[in-house]
């Protein structure tokens, strides 16, 4: 777990990072792909959510380069298909996720996140 | 509209109608209830809507996990003769089956068993219908059943056959549907899950929650997506994420400690237990964080929030922060320490302190009206002490563009939980919320029965006379 639908979502809430703290970046990573159930209501629903750069720049760093850099005004089955592998099928199993603003360290242990704040990181 | 008469399970009566509603809004069929109130009566078995077609009442026994079957309604009666007076009126609903249809007839009773021969008897009074079909007990073409309604008599010690006969109504119609979603309660239980803990929400209930959420699919293919995202928010075990993700949905859950989603082995266990489901695919993520602290970048992203929080007794609610705020000098060495760890450190843990129940749930609608989208629906339990519940308190931890529209009890005598549906009424946009302290209530402030409810189920719900704070001795 950890797919990049998730990344996209996620941003530093450490208290006073306002700016830069998005997306976050993954370092010493393990990587699964694991099949998922295509569903295009679902991606469609999902795409105006998206934060498009950061969803193409991840998954370039993560090796995948299906997606175009701007996000298509019409989107056809090819495109959608390769949208469902990116947002769905790669999972971040272990590694960590760094704000690029306060370089806080969020470690990812069997795919979960642990998103949890310091004492001195809130208000 | 044609009549239906729909037989209910006798579990969670007040979260009958709810269910009904969400269902029938969910599929989008429209029905009207009896007019008088009691035949309404969630605290009977029986009830006969109305519905545009026949389909409509499958589709409803397919999907209500309390209903247990639907039924073309022929007749009803306090007695015999009043209810044959009525079947014989309805003639034209049931001609067509007399000619050539192999037929099951059965009297039954709810809260009584009717001697055989009485049964017999029962059965040769419904003689003038003239059915010319075979008899097949097996694979009959249509089933025809006559209910007596007994008043409820569990827990009441009787003689074998004792009051035999002395019904409250009888019900008669043709079985159209057995109640296919029912059957779920086995399939989800959790003593057959592979991952559980001892704060998770039984079968039916998280069935019933989901039901009440929307976000499902209309169709009844196992495998039909409808597109739809729910959050649980206190993912725990995760037992309210199966039923939904089973009904189609994708589930996202996060907890402030990731140990109950986690267990002890690599998998996570909500991933092993939706794994046994078939449905490990549909869990979208699972995070650790909390609310009070979230990293979401943006709003409007769910289209439901199904949750259990916990209300203290077996686990308490805890958000960062520190019971007592340390002095400056240790809160300068404890940041100099997270900024330069020392790596045979143990994983950090964040100190936490008590998050206090009314202020958990204010917080929760807050927030899940910037989380959810427009229409979207918060679906939850609250604990709260019987005796002191009033219709207010579930008032006060609204805002603005999030109504209520649902409020069901489940009793356990002293206490209760109830299950709160509120909807997302607005499209306005709302900047997250920023979850402060909150002060003590002022005294003009409505005091909701679920405030500090861990501290009166401990005393046993007691009213504790309030004391008056005492000066204490300063030592020296």
């Amino acid at each position: 777990m950890v797919r990049l639908i998730t990344h996209n979502l996620l941003a530093c809430h450490a208290k006073d990072c306002n700016t830069n703290n998005f997306p976050l970046e993954f370092k010493d990573i393990q990587l699964e792909i694991r099949e998922a159930e295509f569903n295009s209501d679902f991606l469609k629903g999902f795409m105006p959510k998206l934060e498009w750069k950061a969803l193409v720049d991840t998954a370039r760093q993560l090796g995948d380069t299906s997606l175009p850099l701007e996000q298509p005004e019409m989107v056809d089955d090819g495109f959608l298909k390769s949208l469902h592998h990116v947002l769905l099928e790669i999972h971040v199993e272990e590694g960590s996720m760094t704000c690029p603003n306060c370089k806080h360290v969020y470690p990812i242990l069997n795919g979960i996140p642990n998103m949890l704040l310091a004492e001195h990181e809130i208000g | 509209m044609p009549l239906y008469l729909l037989h209910f399970a006798q579990a969670h009566n007040d979260f009958r109608l709810p269910e009904l509603a969400s269902v029938a809004e969910l599929l989008g069929i429209s029905y009207t209830l009896p007019e008088k109130d009691e035949d309404r009566d969630p605290t009977r078995p029986y009830m006969v809507v109305e519905l545009e077609t026949e389909e409509h009442a499958k589709m409803l026994a397919r999907r209500c996990i309390l209903i247990k079957a639907a039924y073309e309604f022929y007749a009803q009666g306090p007695s015999y003769e009043v209810l044959h007076e009525a079947n014989r009126k309805c003639e034209p609903l049931w001609r067509k089956y007399v000619e050539d249809t192999s037929f099951k007839f059965l009297v039954t009773a709810y809260s009584h068993k009717i001697p055989m021969e009485r049964q017999r008897d029962a059965i040769e009074t419904f003689a003038y219908m003239g059915f010319l079909g075979k008899i097949d007990m097996k694979n009959p073409e249509i089933t025809m059943v006559c209910f007596e309604e007994y008043k409820d008599r569990t827990q009441t010690p009787r003689q074998r056959n004792e009051g035999d006969g002395d019904f409250r109504q009888i019900f008669f119609g043709r079985l159209i549907e057995e109640g296919s979603a029912r059957p779920l309660v086995r399939h989800f239980d959790v003593k057959k899950r592979l991952f559980y803990g001892n704060t998770s929400m039984e079968a039916e209930v998280s069935l019933l929650m989901a039901n009440q959420s929307l976000a499902s699919s209309p169709t009844f293919r196992y495998l039909a997506n409808p597109g739809k995202l729910v959050y649980d928010p206190f993912m725990g075990t995760g037992s309210m994420a199966y039923p939904s993700a089973h009904f189609g949905a994708m589930v996202f859950g996060s907890d402030i400690d990731g140990r109950q989603m986690r267990g002890k082995q690599q998998t996570p266990g909500v991933v092993r237990a939706a794994s046994q489901y078939g449905l490990a695919s549909r869990i979208m993520d699972l995070a650790v964080f909390d609310i009070t602290r979230n990293p979401l970048r943006c709003g409007e992203l769910f289209d439901a929030i199904l949750t259990d929080p916990p209300y203290g007794v077996r686990a308490g609610a805890k958000r960062l922060g520190r019971k007592k705020s340390l002095p400056e000098y240790k809160k300068e060495l404890s940041r100099q320490h997270r900024l330069a760890p020392d790596p045979e450190d143990r994983p950090y843990i964040p100190p936490t302190k008590p998050y206090e129940l009314s202020h958990l749930v204010t917080d929760l609608v807050l927030f899940a009206r910037y989380v959810l989208k427009p229409g979207g629906r918060l679906v939850f339990f609250l604990p709260t002490v019987t005796d002191e519940y009033e219709e207010v308190d579930v008032q006060t931890m609204l805002c603005n563009g999030m109504e209520v529209i649902a409020n069901s009890l489940q009793d356990f005598g002293s206490w209760g939980r109830r299950l709160v549906t509120i909807k997302k009424t607005t499209a306005e946009k709302y900047y997250p919320p920023t979850f402060e302290d909150r002060e003590m209530v002022t005294k003009d402030e409505h005091v909701p029965a679920h405030k500090d409810f861990r501290e009166k189920y401990f005393q046993g719900f007691r009213k504790v006379e309030i004391e008056t704070p005492q000066v204490a001795f300063r030592e020296g």
